[in-house]
């Protein structure tokens, strides 16, 4: 399949990451300032991955988009950094001691040089289609600017729902639209590699017990981030089945991970603190409300992570030691949840306005077909050396950082960003000095 | 990325053969438009008479719930409508006067 593709341009960097959420903006932002020319590989259409996409941060309530947009930022307008967004990467590998990462850039039908980010395309499409960018609970056009602080902030058009009716072209300032634009395929060559590709978060249509998606006003915590979101859909916390103002939120954790049942075995490590982050938003949010936590156990192992915890419960949150077993439809649009009280003993069934599923992290690529690099039984890329050195992968030259290697909070996503950029440094300068590389070093 | 054609240029042929190229796309797109305009225009007849809660919307347009949430939402979000007072739990949504060219559906 690849072999029929055609390469038509072929770009040279020092260093290519693949993934231009936080971990891959922070690992290119300290290559770029050591000098090193680097390229952003970003599949989406917009970078900044799954934090720009939050309302806050644990455990200092911090605004998600004012940590990240900056960084977005710096790395669009840094003089060493290109940017290639809405790209898959058809193929990767090491080729005569550098790396080769084929790649096929889908149309945005959309020319990025004229498009000037106005919106009035967006304005004059007269096609609604649910935005995933907010949960589904919102429409968007099919020709959008993705959201409203993307980078680029170039539009693009959603060609399956687009009816060709050329209201966009025709109110176009500048004539960006390109109703025949082609995919390009290209191919990058470095000299290293930074794998930064992220998660997903497993689905909540896929657990029986609680509804495969068909109980109204269940949802998952991604959901939730955009209600508490300034630019949610609502501007507000509602209820998505009618717009109620809700006055009892229950959280289900472990929802998608510690379950074989979902294939998802491990902790996904972030769960009880973003639980716990967004109850204390909807606590300032909707103040009167009852906020319950469901959980096996609470894992608050980071800096200032237990004083969070405290804080939750001294500010009115309860906490169930219980693991929800059965959700269903209740009265007037609530949620029953059937749980076995850990503590108290026995089973139960409260009712919620709303409930919110702590879904598990999966990997967000898997380099099988596409890499050869080795992956862990989780389905994470498999480290070398967990400890000492969490950003060494199976294949020369080529790192990781951030959620690709396993689940993990934004600062420890940042904190191993910047090692993997120091770690790729190193094998560019002992590429140039003809020094010793550390599998080199291993051997010795 | 290749940009060419432009638009500019694109020839009512080339348009032609993506419009065939792409017809199963254009008829469901074409299918929902339609059910979304009919509904968005039920939405704002009805706060033309006054301001509504979702379920006053609901019920007044025979559209479900969450619909009526969701067409609202996407209304303020394009400058549409605007939140009103909290009523019994339900916020009231009320339309905004402005150019019609500013509407989600204004496109035939």
């Amino acid at each position: 399949m690849d072999a029929q593709r055609e390469y038509a341009r072929e770009y040279a960097f020092d260093a290519v990451v693949i993934g231009g959420g936080i971990a891959g903006l922070q690992s290119a932002l300290d290559l770029a300032d050591q000098g090193y020319k680097t390229a952003v590989v970003e599949k989406d259409a917009s970078i900044g991955g799954k934090m720009i996409r939050l309302s806050k941060v644990f455990p200092t309530l911090d605004c998600a988009s004012c940590i990240t947009t900056p960084k977005m930022a710096a790395a669009a307008h840094h003089e060493n950094i290109t940017l290639f967004t809405y790209c898959d990467v058809n193929e990767a590998k090491r080729e005569n001691g550098r790396v080769e990462v084929r790649i096929t850039q889908r149309p945005r039908y959309v020319d990025m040089d004229k498009c000037i980010g106005c919106r009035k395309c967006e304005y004059a499409c007269p096609v609604l289609v649910p935005d995933a960018e907010q949960g589904g609970f919102s429409g968007r056009k099919a020709i959008r600017i993705p959201f409203s602080n993307a980078i680029p902030q170039k539009a693009v058009l959603d060609v399956a729902n687009c009816m060709l009716c050329g209201k966009c072209a025709s109110v176009c300032p500048t004539g960006a639209v390109v109703y025949g634009q082609k995919p390009e395929s290209f191919v990058i060559k470095a000299d290293t590699a930074v794998l930064a590709t992220g998660f997903e978060l497993n689905s909540r249509l896929d657990k029986p017990q609680y509804g495969l998606g068909q109980i109204p006003n269940v949802i998952d915590a991604m959901q939730m981030e955009r209600l508490l979101a300034p630019h949610g859909p609502y501007g507000r916390v509602l209820r998505p089945s009618d717009g109620k103002v809700p006055d009892s939120i229950a959280y289900v954790q472990c929802a998608g991970s510690r379950d074989a049942s979902m294939g998802v075995s491990y902790c996904s490590r972030v769960c009880c603190m973003y639980a716990i982050k967004q109850a204390m938003l909807l606590s300032g949010a909707l103040p009167l409300a009852d906020i319950t936590i469901y959980y096996m156990d609470i894992r608050a192992f980071g800096k200032n992570y237990e004083q969070f915890y405290q804080n939750a419960k001294a500010m009115g949150i309860e906490f169930v030691k219980a693991k929800a077993a059965w959700l269903d439809a209740g009265e007037n649009g609530s949620v029953a949840v059937r749980y076995e009280d850990q503590l108290e003993g026995g089973a139960a069934t409260r009712e919620h306005d709303l409930a919110v599923l702590s879904m598990g992290m999966l990997p967000g690529w898997s380099p099988r077909g596409v890499c050869p690099v080795d992956v862990a039984g989780d389905g994470f890329l498999k480290t070398l050396r967990p400890k000492t050195n969490p950003s060494l992968t199976t294949l020369e030259g080529v790192f990781t950082a951030g959620t690709a290697a396993g689940p993990k909070d934004i600062v420890d996503t940042i904190t191993e960003a910047g090692g993997a950029a120091m770690e790729a440094a190193k094998h560019l300068l002992s590429r140039q000095t003809g020094g010793v590389s550390l599998r080199e070093a291993d051997h010795e | 990325m290749t940009n060419n054609p432009t638009n500019a240029i694109l020839s009512k042929e080339a348009l032609k053969a993506l419009r065939e190229e792409r017809k199963e796309w254009i008829a469901a797109a074409s299918a929902a438009s339609r059910e979304s305009r009919k509904a968005l225009k039920a939405v704002r007849e009805r706060l033309a008479q006054s301001s509504a809660s979702i379920p006053e919307i609901a019920a007044s347009t025979g559209l479900p719930p969450d619909k009526a949430l969701w067409l609202v939402a996407t209304m303020k979000k394009f400058g549409e409508i605007a939140e009103q007072e909290l009523d019994d739990g339900y916020y009231r949504y009320a339309l905004i006067a402005k150019d019609v060219e500013d509407a989600p559906d204004q496109a035939e």
